[in-house]
């Protein structure tokens, strides 16, 4: 659709459509807005997407979007205790859905509320987006809180692993580190150091806020211009992330020992910046190894008995990223065994590629997920989020059409690229009994 | 809003003993669907509790006329998905598929329920892999925890009742193939069988076909599993889990509360437990994590109700090892706040408006509908019933919500069980 048969919204300016999804800017101060009616349910979900995330902390305060996401709870100059108008018990009393997610290229605020209370989701996420208390004296009692969200992730030999293999792989990429940060970082970075932080990314001008479900188009960008329209974009350039990873120039390996009781495999190879057009391929490649009872290597490898379950994932992210193969091994399996039939199995697609057959399952199986990701507004908005954050909503809007296209030279092609040993860690979860 | 439920659902009989409950959706294309038959672990033979959860672990593995791979292949060259599961009351089955994909998706779930095919060699693959997860959870605090806590409050054979990680291993490595073909043979039929279906679906399409799949299909009575068991009398008792290498120990306080769902006051009472600790805004949250930062999460539910059952109360959180005994303190204090002096009107009207709002919120996906219509029907609710709740929780008054926290708490003899690394 182009922009002239589109309706002009007043003070907001038209960008584009796709899918349905229809993306305006607010002359203002920048903030994209994203809108899909759907009227099904009479519920509507309403998210900010922040583009930062903890690829833009280094050392000293990783972990610092994540401890700032938490204290963005805290109040705000409209919403909070003293006035009796907590964002909790404000969202939560109307029976909204509320929450916050902070990952490697992104913070987003959410609310799924009963439709005739957008209005007040709105009000608040703008509120926050500039005038967030961020004290002191929230921060030392939220501190303990995120450390303990922490602790509990070291309780699971699999987040362990995986946050170990990420460090192994990446060395000057901030990926290096997971989004939950290191402990001492957690401990010891200062209110100060969160301030500075919201001051340089939290502007509508690094924002997208995003309406999808039972509202209406006209009102709802009126609304998020009378309250976003308060502030105006942000005086300095949002800071580019600069840091690129240097080439990977053999395999690495890395081994946890813990207490534990059974074993976990991990073998990742770098993979490129989630817009890079291989993805499609990969995302295919993926479900061909390991969706399914009928995939490669579940046929191989937990049908038999060796493994417990195993899945793959190769998250599209905003710089590079990694396709990983986990798999949880029985008692008595022993790595090195699982790890060479993975490794065998990537090497047979190289050599000798795939059948149509498999490609053909493995894309009714992304049209399905596809199809999905729209049952609800909340499922549209968060997969949306997750295409703001790599760079490109419209990642979302046509991905299919892109997995369509696919072919099974791709897949054998992007196996031979990136599935090669100078590009792999591996990395063992050893039990200790 | 008014009778949503009872206006847009279809309920059917398209076979004696089969029940129908589908709800078309303004989606596109999607169908999720989920269905229970009644023979769960507590249909098991009593020598052996895990029969059931093997039998509903092998329907996955080949029928009479498939083997596991063609199955699997039917279900993924068309983006589908059925996984069955056991429960302690039922087996159960969730789905999803495209909506011209249903007919080979029911036609393939008639098959496997029908005329699974229990071989061998599978069984025991299917045992080795139970096992090694079964290992593993040894490692899970928060399972440790519960498991422990269920144990001290319920006998043997309770549906609520737990068995230790090493018993359900030995149970499981025991089970034969004779003995699950006996139990298929003996419990897999119509009468109880409910099927649910939400999305872009047809009450007709949904009939017909389940109606080719299951005509023929043996019946039953649909006799309902009678509870000849109550929970331990209520002791405040104490237990502690090692587990090595942890950083974080998983806790509970809880009590045998002697009621079920269909009890009068379970209403009350749950709305008195939601204000303690439902949600974020609940006392807990507000306290122990946002006030003391002590803990990432901690919350309060009421579980165990359903089919009879006398449930349970039990108050779960988080905390560092260093910091377990002032947040167990920190915890007790606030439930003996609440439990002297109750709950506000405040807090009730807030809480009241926040579950009529979740009602809302929760029609928002056709997963979430199929899983809730399904519930009800298990708990032989009535549809009506979908849409009473708005109205029973209307009705809850400050007064009886406070008179059953003093009528069925007993704040100083809970049950404390821990499970991690402890500092002493």
């Amino acid at each position: 659709m182009s922009p002239k048969n589109k309706k002009k919204e007043p003070g907001f300016k038209f960008i584009k459509a796709s899918g349905g999804i229809e993306e305006y800017r607010l002359s203002s101060n920048g903030l994209r807005v994203l809108t899909l009616e759907e009227h099904s349910a009479p519920v509507t979900t309403f998210m900010v997407t922040y583009h930062v995330g903890s690829r833009n902390e280094a050392i000293g305060h990783t972990g610092a979007t994540h401890l700032l996401e938490h204290l963005m709870f805290k109040g705000s100059k409209k919403f909070n205790k003293e006035k009796n108008t907590a964002i909790w018990s404000e969202l939560q009393n109307i029976g909204a859905q509320i929450n916050a997610t902070t990952w490697n290229d992104r913070t987003n605020y959410f609310e799924v509320v009963p439709s005739e209370h957008l209005e007040r989701a709105i009000a608040i996420e703008a509120d926050r987006m500039r005038n967030a208390f961020l004290k002191d004296e929230d921060r030392q009692p939220e501190m303990t809180v995120v450390r303990n969200e922490f602790e509990r992730g070291e309780n699971n030999p699999f987040d362990v692993l995986d946050k170990n293999i990420w460090a192994t792989a990446y060395q000057a990429h901030p990926y290096h580190h997971s989004t939950i940060g290191w402990r001492s970082d957690i401990e010891n970075v200062s209110t100060k150091r969160l301030q500075e932080f919201y001051n340089t990314y939290y502007w509508p001008n690094n924002a997208t806020a995003t309406v999808i479900g039972d509202f209406e188009k006209k009102q709802t960008l009126a609304l998020i211009k009378k309250y976003f329209g308060e502030h105006g974009r942000s005086q300095h350039t949002i800071p580019k992330m600069y840091t690129e990873e240097p080439t990977q120039e053999g395999p690495r390996r890395i081994m946890i020992k813990r207490a534990g009781q059974t074993g976990i495999v991990g073998i990742g190879h770098k993979t490129p910046e989630g817009l890079n057009q291989d993805t499609y391929a990969l995302q295919a490649l993926g479900k061909i190894l390991t969706e399914g009872k009928s995939s490669r290597l579940y046929k191989r490898i937990v049908d038999p008995g060796l493994a417990t379950s195993l899945f793959m994932y190769d998250f599209p992210f905003k710089d590079c990223g990694m396709f990983i193969s986990y798999v949880f091994l029985t008692p008595e399996t022993d790595h090195n065994s699982v790890e060479e039939i993975v490794l065998e199995e990537y090497r047979q697609i190289i050599k000798e590629g795939i059948k149509q057959k498999e490609l053909d399952r493995a894309k009714a199986q992304i049209k399905a997920n596809v199809a999905f990701s729209r049952d609800g507004s909340y499922a549209v908005a968060s997969a949306l989020n997750e295409a703001l954050a790599i760079g490109d909503w419209t990642f979302y809007s046509t991905f299919m059409d892109h997995i369509i296209k696919v072919s099974r030279k791709d897949i054998q092609r992007v196996a031979e690229k990136y599935l090669i040993e100078d590009q792999n860690t591996t990395g063992w979860f050893i039990p200790q009994n | 809003m008014r009778n949503y439920f009872s206006k847009k659902i279809v309920v059917d009989e398209p076979q004696k003993g089969l029940s129908t409950f589908v709800l078309p959706t303004g989606v596109k294309e999607v169908i999720t669907f989920a269905g229970s038959l009644p023979c769960g672990t507590l249909y098991s033979p009593r020598k052996n509790s895990e029969i059931s959860s093997l039998a509903a672990g092998m329907l996955d593995k080949g029928t009479k006329n498939k083997d596991k791979f063609e199955v699997s292949d039917i279900l993924e060259s068309v983006g589908a998905e059925i996984n069955f599961f056991n429960t302690a009351h039922h087996v159960q089955f969730t789905g999803y598929c495209l909506k011209n994909d249903l007919d080979t998706v029911l036609c393939l779930l008639g098959e496997q329920l029908r005329t699974p095919l229990f071989l061998e060699k599978e069984l025991s693959t299917l045992k080795k892999r139970l096992v090694g997860n079964l290992e593993r959870s040894k490692e899970d605090t928060k399972k440790q925890a519960m498991i422990g806590l269920l144990r001290k409050l319920y006998p043997p054979h309770h549906p609520n009742y737990a068995l230790t990680t090493d018993e359900k291993i030995e149970l499981v490595s025991s089970v034969r193939t004779k003995e699950i073909k006996t139990f298929h043979k003996n419990t897999y039929r119509l009468g109880g069988f409910n099927f649910s279906a939400a999305g872009d679906v047809s009450p007709d399409t949904i009939n017909k076909l389940l109606k080719e799949q299951f005509s023929r299909w043996k019946k039953g009575p649909d006799i309902p599993y009678r509870l000849d068991l109550k929970a331990r009398p209520i002791k405040g008792k104490k237990r502690r889990i090692p587990i090595p290498d942890k950083q974080s120990i998983d806790m509970y306080l809880g009590q045998a509360i002697g009621i079920n769902r269909r009890h009068k006051d379970y209403y009350p009472l749950k709305m008195a437990i939601y204000v303690l600790g439902g949600n974020f805004s609940a006392r807990l949250m507000q306290t122990i994590r946002d006030e003391a930062g002590l803990t990432y999460g901690i919350g309060s539910s009421l579980s165990g109700t359903g089919f009879g059952s006398d449930g349970y109360w039990s108050t779960w959180a988080t905390f560092a090892p260093d910091l377990l005994e002032k947040g167990k303190r920190a915890t007790r204090n606030q439930i003996k706040e609440w439990y002297n002096n109750g709950i506000t009107e405040k807090e009730l009207k807030e809480k009241k408006t926040t579950i009529m709002g979740a009602y809302k919120v929760g029609l928002d996906s056709t997963g979430g509908l199929a899983a809730r219509i399904l519930s009800n029907a298990q708990q032989r609710e009535k549809i009506e019933h979908l849409d009473k709740y708005p109205e029973i929780i209307k009705n809850i008054s400050l007064d009886k919500v406070n008179k059953t926290i003093k009528k069925y708490i007993k704040p100083k003899q809970l049950t404390f069980v821990a499970a991690g690394t402890f500092d002493d």
